[in-house]
């Protein structure tokens, strides 16, 4: 185009060229203010690194690692919240209900505060190790938790364990972060071996009590490090138990369109389909169900964006029905009245419920503040310690565990899964049948006879 | 003045400014420090190597993830597999990523400025969707390094000094190979591609050739990079090191120094990693996207008030002053910070 | 397969397609004008999504409705980036172009997210909902009248390109700045005016795909890959060629996704770009 050429023309001058070949005085003295600038800067930075910012001595610095920008920000603003609450009942600013783990707060440490240390991962595993390093050798934290994203809690914990942190995960559920043979790190979630299990056990349960076949599956699993795991986990669960594979698609996160991934499912015509989505997947996945008229019997979530806070306020009325794997659900107050009583909490301090993420992210916090408080000391070894001591029992959580206990991995125990179905706007407990709070509204109702 | 004086006194400036880089971590101890600054360094040495294709040949490359990645992966797999050191898995993965370039750059290279860049993206995308897929590359759930080694054999390590270090040598050799095709006649023949490449081809340059070789080096550079990024975060997966991201990182650090001149993407490094790091740190733990303004303000002013890259900056400012200096040259723009169109 | 699938299966690319043809109308017109490559036109689309989305929560307008005034509103915006960044970076390198609009692409986000929240976001119920169904073959209302309007706009675009005095000073800008200015153009308010229909096709494709997308401020991260593809395609600066790619992107992307699997549907369509250009390196329909 001549328009680009013309602009480009006044900045061109006859000895251009010949500069190219000797070097000038000019270029050198360009060279030392570049280095002078370089050198500046780096000072500067240094200066700006160096200056530690100081702390009171009763002040116990805890890291949180949480996705804060980027695409998955809306969900770690909330897990953000979740931890501030719990922060705030150890610190006894809120009055903490009967019973609940961490609150009493720390007396075994003379009643020190602890203060949440925000880092944001950004969805990056670099920037995740990144800020896990600022967070210990900056900040001074004596544990980490995070990180959400099972391949930023793998780098993170990665730095920690090199430090001799404690990293403890709340809500990370990919199978192999405790299979590292980790020193440091703990996590309270189950994880995706013992929920993908739960999915056949109650695909199994529902055969004997409808009586219909539900061997005909589809996998339908976005393709990062926690959709591959539970698609291989999916795969050898279908075989051992002889349920068949209609159509598994690991799809790309993200994407404008998920016609073909629906086309597909479609096409093979299966009974149940099992889903792995984050929440903006989860919801165009709905809305292209819905474009193309299509409906399995069943539609099981792997948690995630069908379990955010922000699933059903979008979706209403069309994101009745699904079925997903949780940890949490405001129905099992029946049976433990904290989960009630914290989650009013919630309400009143951000205006939101719980959900299975938020309230693993509270129980990450309370379960660490227990073991600080039983440690007597900020000492890694010591908190480390405490936490293999852990034995937190069912009635001090606000989650619907057996309790908290550590294996020789880090894992919790002691974690199970429940089973809720989004009905009349809320997810109610529909499996296993003992706690269950509402009967499975199956199969799913036609999208028009809603 | 003679060349041979200004060659001296630019060799003390460089020797200075070396022995200064290597002794900074005597000064800054704290490891998160470190790792601020072998950042830095990272993100110079990416810029560099991709300065001799985008700023020397001025083939604006919008891809060069997908040499980061193969070299992460190259040497990943063969220290995972073969228990190979990753001083040799580099330089394989190296030369895999200098083979890849030029297969890569024949067709490409066709294709001119826009067209060019987003051919690049296109090759970059694929490659990670295609190791996404992969099995054998262990696909979305990327590659673990084994924690429980450490020392140069295997170029892990506990401290993060030993990783400085290796930073520093790498950005030293590329910086090196990046000076050595600068004083050239290969380098001559790569500006003369960028600004005058009508004149070039009548003048009998083979331009394909010459951007050829452009690409293979700065690949065989970018992908040594790729394979520190591995040993350093002991964890890869294919959305961080083949993200177009990290493409647009690599040529963001060289504009914002200044294109087609050695120092500049230090220099851009040394800024764009400090208001990363620095915006984030101070303003990300807030999630209200604070960090992500100020980044992106700090970005758009620069772009504004100093397009042709800070160094572009700091000469404009130079000239200026220059203009009261008795002896000093009249100014005249340098050819290599040129705008590159087709 | 059977027929029915296969037709249903194209349906749904050509009505994506159409959208992604919209998309990319503006870029490639911002880019045939000046020669600028917009990073940030995927959150113009997000800012005609949130548009929408504040005239039907607070207004209570349908996004239907509302399209007039997203497009006006995102006009501005298109105009006001020109007048305070742009402008300033017209004789600027292409590489200080790609980094200022770069720039402003995560200046955008950060600053929906700091306004309106990271949330994810849609509008509930719409004018436009339900599926229509022809045969075997289903689709959705929003889908359909999206890819109507699609068509519309990019219609009305092209006839004020080739029918108005206005368009024709546009064009006439793009082949040849110099002399469109010696015929007594201005080429100051033909940039801006490039930026503000630019936006506003972006916009309009937001207000057009808040019925069925979410909105949320990292949204435009999920449509730039796809209209940059389209805009290559088509070739730098042809609005209808850019029309035409985004169909076949379209067409493709949901026919390779369904045939060959859905993971590799993006690389499909990448592939074929390159393919294209090695056999016509300036795109389908792009100016030597």
């Amino acid at each position: 185009m001549r328009f680009a050429a013309a602009i480009t023309e006044p900045t061109r001058t006859p000895d251009a060229r010949a500069e190219i070949k000797s070097p000038t005085r000019r270029r050198t003295l360009k060279h030392m203010l570049a280095a002078a600038a370089l050198l500046t800067t780096t000072a500067l930075t240094g200066i700006g690194f160096g200056a530690a910012p100081a702390h009171a001595e009763d002040e116990i610095r805890i890291g949180v690692i949480y996705p804060l920008t980027g695409a998955a920000a809306s969900t770690g603003v909330e897990l953000k919240a979740a931890a501030e609450l719990a922060a705030a009942i150890v610190n006894k600013e809120i009055p903490a209900p009967p019973g609940l783990v961490a609150g009493i707060g720390l007396p075994n440490l003379k009643g020190a505060k602890i203060k949440l240390i925000f880092g944001d991962h950004q969805g990056n595993p670099q920037v995740g190790a990144t800020e896990a390093e600022r967070l210990i050798t900056s900040e001074k934290v004596v544990a980490l938790t995070g990180a959400y994203f099972s391949n930023v809690t793998a780098t993170a914990s990665q730095v920690a364990e090199r430090y001799g942190v404690p990293f403890l995960n709340g809500e990370s559920s990919s199978a192999s972060l405790t299979q590292r043979k980790f020193k440091w790190f703990f996590r309270t979630t189950p994880h995706d071996d013992l929920f993908v299990g739960n999915f056949f056990t109650f695909l199994g349960d529902m055969e004997k009590k409808t009586g219909d076949k539900l061997r005909n599956i589809a996998l339908f699993n976005e393709n990062t490090l926690w959709g591959n795991e539970t698609t291989k986990l999916q795969v050898k669960l279908s075989e051992e138990q002889k349920f068949t594979i209609a159509e598994k698609i690991l799809y790309p996160a993200k994407t404008t369109q998920m016609t073909s991934e629906v086309q597909r499912i479609k096409a093979s015509a299966p009974a149940v389909i099992m889903q792995s989505s984050y929440l903006g997947d989860a919801i165009l996945s709905m809305k292209t169900y819905k474009e193309l008229g299509f409906l399995p019997k069943m539609l099981l979530a792997n948690d995630a964006g069908f379990n955010d806070s922000e699933f059903l306020k979008t979706m209403g009325k069309d994101g009745e029905f699904v079925i997903s794997r949780e940890v949490w659900a405001l129905d099992q107050a029946e049976r433990n009245p904290l989960i009630k009583q914290v989650n009013d909490l919630m309400q009143k301090r951000s205006g939101v419920n719980f959900n299975g993420n938020s309230a693993r992210a509270f129980t990450g916090i309370a379960v660490l503040a227990d073991a600080l408080d039983r440690a007597g000391s900020t000492k890694p070894d010591a908190i480390r310690e405490a936490l293999q001591k852990t034995d937190i029992p069912a009635s001090g959580l606000i989650m619907p565990w057996k309790g908290v206990k550590f294996d020789a991995s880090g894992q919790n125990e002691l974690g199970t899964g429940i089973i809720v179905q989004v009905q009349g706007g809320q997810y109610v407990t529909v499996w296993p049948f003992d706690v269950a709070t509402k009967p499975v509204v199956y199969p799913m109702p036609a999208w028009d006879g809603r | 003045m003679t060349t041979a004086t200004i060659l001296s006194r630019k060799g003390v400036g460089t020797i200075a400014l070396l022995a200064l880089a290597a002794l900074l971590p005597l000064a800054v101890t704290e490891p998160s420090q470190q790792n601020f600054l072998i950042l830095i360094l990272m993100g110079a040495q990416m810029g560099v190597a991709w300065n001799i294709v985008g700023g020397y040949a001025g083939q604006v490359s919008l891809g060069h993830a997908v040499f980061y990645g193969i070299g992460a992966y190259t040497s990943t797999m063969l220290l995972l597999t073969l228990g190979l050191t990753p001083w040799i898995g580099a330089l394989a993965g190296g030369l895999v990523a200098a083979a890849f370039a030029l297969a890569m750059g024949w067709p490409c290279f066709r294709l001119k400025g826009h067209y060019f860049a987003m051919a690049t993206i296109a090759v970059a995308e694929i490659m990670q969707i295609l190791v996404t897929n992969s099995d054998a590359l262990e696909g979305a759930v990327g590659l673990y390094l084994p924690m429980d080694q450490s020392g140069w054999g295997v170029l892990i390590f506990l401290s993060k000094l030993p990783y400085y270090y290796v930073i520093l040598g790498l950005l030293v050799l590329t910086v090196l190979v990046s000076w050595a095709i600068e004083r050239s006649h290969i380098g001559y023949y790569f500006r003369a591609i960028k600004d005058e490449p009508e004149a070039a081809r009548a003048l009998g340059v083979s331009l394909t050739r010459y951007k050829l070789i452009a690409l293979t080096v700065s690949a065989f550079l970018t992908a040594m990079g790729g394979s520190f990024y591995a040993q350093k975060e002991m964890f890869i997966d294919p959305g961080s090191v083949f993200a177009t991201t990290i493409s647009i990182k690599i040529a963001l650090i060289a504009i914002l120094g200044g294109v087609g001149r050695l120092t500049g993407p230090v220099l851009g490094a040394v800024i764009l990693i400090t208001i990363e790091e620095y915006s984030r740190t101070l303003f990300g733990s807030t999630g209200s996207g604070t960090d992500m303004i100020i980044y992106a303000a700090m970005i758009i002013l620069v772009a504004v008030f100093s397009p042709s890259g800070v160094l572009g900056l700091l000469g404009d400012l130079h000239r200026h002053l220059g203009r009261h200096l008795p002896g000093a040259k009249p100014a005249g723009g340098e050819t290599s910070a040129k705008e590159i169109r087709p | 397969m059977t027929a029915d699938i296969l037709i249903q299966v194209l349906v749904s690319g050509l009505l994506i397609g159409l959208i992604y043809a919209l998309v990319a109308v503006g870029l490639t017109l911002i880019f045939g004008v000046m020669d600028i490559v917009n990073f940030a036109h995927g959150e113009f689309l997000m800012l005609g999504m949130y548009a929408s989305f504040w005239a039907f929560a607070i207004f209570a307008i349908d996004p239907i409705v509302a399209l007039p005034l997203t497009a006006l509103l995102l006009f501005a915006v298109g105009v006001i980036v020109y007048q305070t960044v742009i402008r300033r970076i017209l004789k600027a390198p292409m590489l200080s172009q790609i980094f200022a609009t770069f720039g402003l692409m995560i200046l955008l986000r950060g600053l929906a997210q700091f306004f309106w929240k990271p949330d994810h976001r849609l509008i509930p119920h719409s004018l436009v909902s339900g599926n229509i169904a022809l045969g075997s073959v289903q689709f959705g209302l929003p889908q359909f009248v999206a890819a109507l309007g699609a068509v519309g706009v990019t219609g009305a675009l092209w006839m004020f390109l080739h029918r108005t005095r206005l368009g024709t000073a546009l064009e006439a800008t793009a082949i040849d700045r110099e002399a469109a200015t010696l015929m007594g153009i201005d080429g100051q308010k033909m940039f801006a005016l490039a930026w503000g229909i630019g936006a506003a096709c972006a916009g309009l494709a937001g207000g057009l795909i808040a019925t069925f997308f979410p909105i949320f401020p990292e949204v435009g991260s999920n449509f730039i890959l796809i209209a940059f593809v389209v805009v290559v395609l088509g070739g730098f600066g042809s609005v209808t060629g850019a029309f035409l790619a985004g169909i076949i992107v379209g067409l493709i992307e949901v026919l390779g996704g369904f045939l060959i699997g859905p993971e590799y549907k993006t690389a499909i369509v990448l592939s074929l770009l390159l393919i294209v250009l090695l056999v016509r390196p300036r795109g389908l329909l792009g100016k030597a």
